[in-house]
């Protein structure tokens, strides 16, 4: 049996959404990384304070809508022009304008499973256990709490963290160690 | 500001004197308030409502039923009405289902913040109705069973769909419609699964909701992705809904009968399910509001702007009516003229007709006076009527310029049979079955993004009380941060 490699984090409590959001940004320019906020709704600033790049949903959003278009068009095609040519009323085989309709609904169905596979995906979903949830108070962070974690890398001074965190005003902080994923 | 700071969500804008959310909350009250319905046991009201929609569900069973044994000769169609309460229904259904994503989409990309609370219930109700929708055409195939037929996949007939028909771009926009609603509704509603996930009370709740919130936690990096995510899923609505509705307009503008036959049809379709929705969004909300306690975020305003939205609609639908009428005359064609002035409204079905003209024309305009626009009574009693309204318009369009078309020698009357309202009512009570399960099982307004709308108007009152305060919130805080 393997052992479990443990990752430990130090959890910090916030009181409102805009002192976890100076405080994340004191922390990163301290120097620390790999931190993560959570809360009940989205960060004014988050993704800043995180210093994350640009997300690549948007990407995957035009790939879908791409193939969805491209597709469509080359099965219309393919069906009623060339694999079972299908002459209506004299019309020509080819009749683009009466492809347009599914070559539309089909782009736009491709882009919203791009967009929703790629945000599950992106934010790697479904993914039942997370150490944050060994925490019992960390239950607060989908209603009315503010979190921040912090990885304890080698040669991080859990003291030393706890310390900062508390001087940015963390109503609370506490250490939590589980799987890695 | 005259009020103190906690209770600072009462960032009144000047020009919109009234709240979108009830001062005196904050994220807890909010999350007590908001998730309650979800863990109270069912009351009596929720049970009763419950039977009555359950039982009328199974008339649809027993409608659906008899139909498949016996075969669509069951129905009241004939030749020439061929197409009837299927169809009828199938359009109503659709255009109802338009609302939720007006409000949830096209709302949210011009930035009405009265949608937030809103959102959810119209969305659910959006895929309800596309799903109540979906099942007229389907029985009327005859062999539903066979319904996989209208996908291209390669069977050994060797026959591939004719592309160049309205009916086969009809299968292609409502399934899209469904799965890009259900994909949209989904993804709004995984933070508040977490949000109950986390505030349950017995294993089995935590476990059920932890399935469904996928182990949502709220990271940022996970809302970095959601809200970018959410925006493009509500910009490609916005284009489906119009496209939508438009199509389903094809299957009649495409044809050449009178009445049918004309370019005017995809606005005006599209601006009738708009008009309909939110008359079936406001029917619901009223009582939903009274009885689950949600008059705290679903205020006055929300009603009253629904309720301009409808007067608007309503206009649209109006000027379309005029619009048919004038070119009719204009066409001096004696069979748009024969459909329009003649049958339409003296022959046999002009009851139905002058039904039409009264809810459709007559009754929005009631919402011209603000009284009306803000008297639970009036509107609800409007809102029923603009969606009788709007049935009896899909019935008039459908089965008047079937019965009576170029041959008098084809003419016949349409009558429906005790099958067809079974079934109708039927979907009626799947659709409130649906309901009722939504509002006990999931939150019905969107917690999540209540809160940051509550947030935003924080902000908004301390950096003073325009919408600009917002932003200029959100970059203090950057600009704050970040020394």
């Amino acid at each position: 049996m393997d052992t479990p490699v443990l990752e430990s984090w130090v959890l910090a409590e916030f009181a409102t959404p805009d002192e976890l959001v100076k405080a994340t940004n004191e922390m990163r320019l301290k120097g620390f990384q790999g931190m993560d906020t959570y809360s009940p709704y989205p960060l004014h600033g988050g993704s800043e304070a995180l210093g994350l790049p640009p997300s690549k949903v948007p990407f995957i959003a035009l790939g879908g809508a791409i193939t969805g278009a491209f597709g469509a068009l080359a099965m219309q095609t393919y069906m009623n022009t060339i694999d079972y040519p299908l002459n209506v009323g004299g019309r020509p085989l080819l009749s683009l304008p009466a492809w347009v309709p599914i070559t539309f609904e089909l782009a736009v169905l491709l882009t919203a499973f791009g967009v929703f596979f790629g945000v599950l995906g992106l934010s790697r979903l479904p993914q039942p256990y997370h150490p944050v949830f060994e925490h019992e108070a960390f239950r607060s962070a989908s209603t009315h709490g503010y979190w921040l974690s912090v990885p304890k890398l080698a040669g991080v001074d859990v003291q030393d963290v706890q310390g900062k965190l508390q001087s940015l005003g963390a109503t609370q902080v506490t250490v939590v160690t589980g799987e890695k994923e | 500001m005259a009020e103190p700071a906690a209770a600072g969500a009462a960032a009144l804008d000047p020009l919109e004197p009234r709240h979108l959310v009830a001062p005196h909350h904050d994220d807890k009250s909010l999350n007590d308030t908001l998730l309650d319905f979800v863990w109270q046991k069912p009351g009596k009201g929720w049970l009763m409502l419950f039977g009555v929609t359950l039982t009328a569900l199974g008339g649809l069973v027993l409608g659906v039923g008899y139909t498949l044994a016996k075969g669509i000769g069951v129905w009241g169609n004939n030749q020439p009405v061929g197409w009837a309460f299927d169809i009828i229904n199938f359009v109503w259904w659709v255009g109802i289902g338009h609302a939720g994503t007006l409000i949830s989409a096209i709302l949210l990309l011009f930035q009405q913040k009265w949608r937030t609370s809103i959102n959810r219930f119209a969305e659910a109700m959006t895929l309800f109705a596309v799903m109540c929708a979906g099942l007229f055409p389907l029985l009327h195939t005859g062999r539903p069973w066979f319904a996989f037929w209208l996908i291209p996949y390669p069977s050994t007939l060797a026959v591939w769909p004719q592309f160049r028909s309205p009916l086969v771009w009809d299968v292609f926009a409502i399934s899209t419609y469904l799965t890009v609603s259900a994909l949209f509704w989904y993804i709004g509603l995984i933070p508040d699964l977490a949000a109950l996930r986390d505030s349950s009370k017995t294993k089995l709740q935590r476990i059920l909701y932890g399935i469904f919130s996928l182990g949502w936690r709220g990271s940022g990096r996970h809302w970095h992705h959601y809200k970018i995510g959410y925006l493009i899923l509500a910009g490609i609505s916005t284009p489906l809904v119009l496209s939508v509705h438009t199509i389903v307009s094809f299957d009649f503008a495409v044809s050449v009968l009178p009445g049918w036959h004309t370019t005017v049809f995809p606005p005006y379709f599209v601006a009738g399910a708009v008009f309909s929705g939110f008359a079936m969004v406001v029917t619901l909300m009223v009582p939903a509001r009274k009885y689950m306690g949600l008059r705290d975020v679903i205020t006055e305003r929300h009603l009253e702007n629904m309720n301009k939205v409808i007067l608007a609609t309503g206009l649209i639908v109006s000027y379309g009516y005029m619009m048919e009428h004038f070119v009719a005359w204009y066409s001096q064609s004696q069979y748009e003229i024969w459909t329009f002035y003649v049958n339409r409204a003296q022959g046999p079905y002009a009851g139905v007709y002058w039904l039409m003209i009264a809810c459709n024309v007559v009754t929005p305009n009631i919402f011209w006076f603000k009284k009306a626009r803000t008297s639970i009574p009036i509107m609800w009693v409007a809102a029923i009527l603009v969606n009788v309204g709007m049935w009896c318009e899909r019935f008039i369009i459908i089965v008047t310029s079937l019965h009576q078309d170029f041959l008098p020698s084809s003419w016949d009357i349409y009558t429906p049979t005790w099958v067809d309202w079974t079934i109708y009512v039927g979907t009626l009570g799947l659709f409130g079955t649906l309901f009722m399960l939504f509002l006990k099982f999931v939150p019905a307004v969107a917690i999540s993004e209540v809160k940051e709308l509550q947030q935003e108007l924080k902000h908004a009152a301390h950096h003073g009380s325009s919408h600009h305060g917002v932003e200029q919130a959100a970059a203090g805080t950057l600009t704050h941060g970040a020394h």
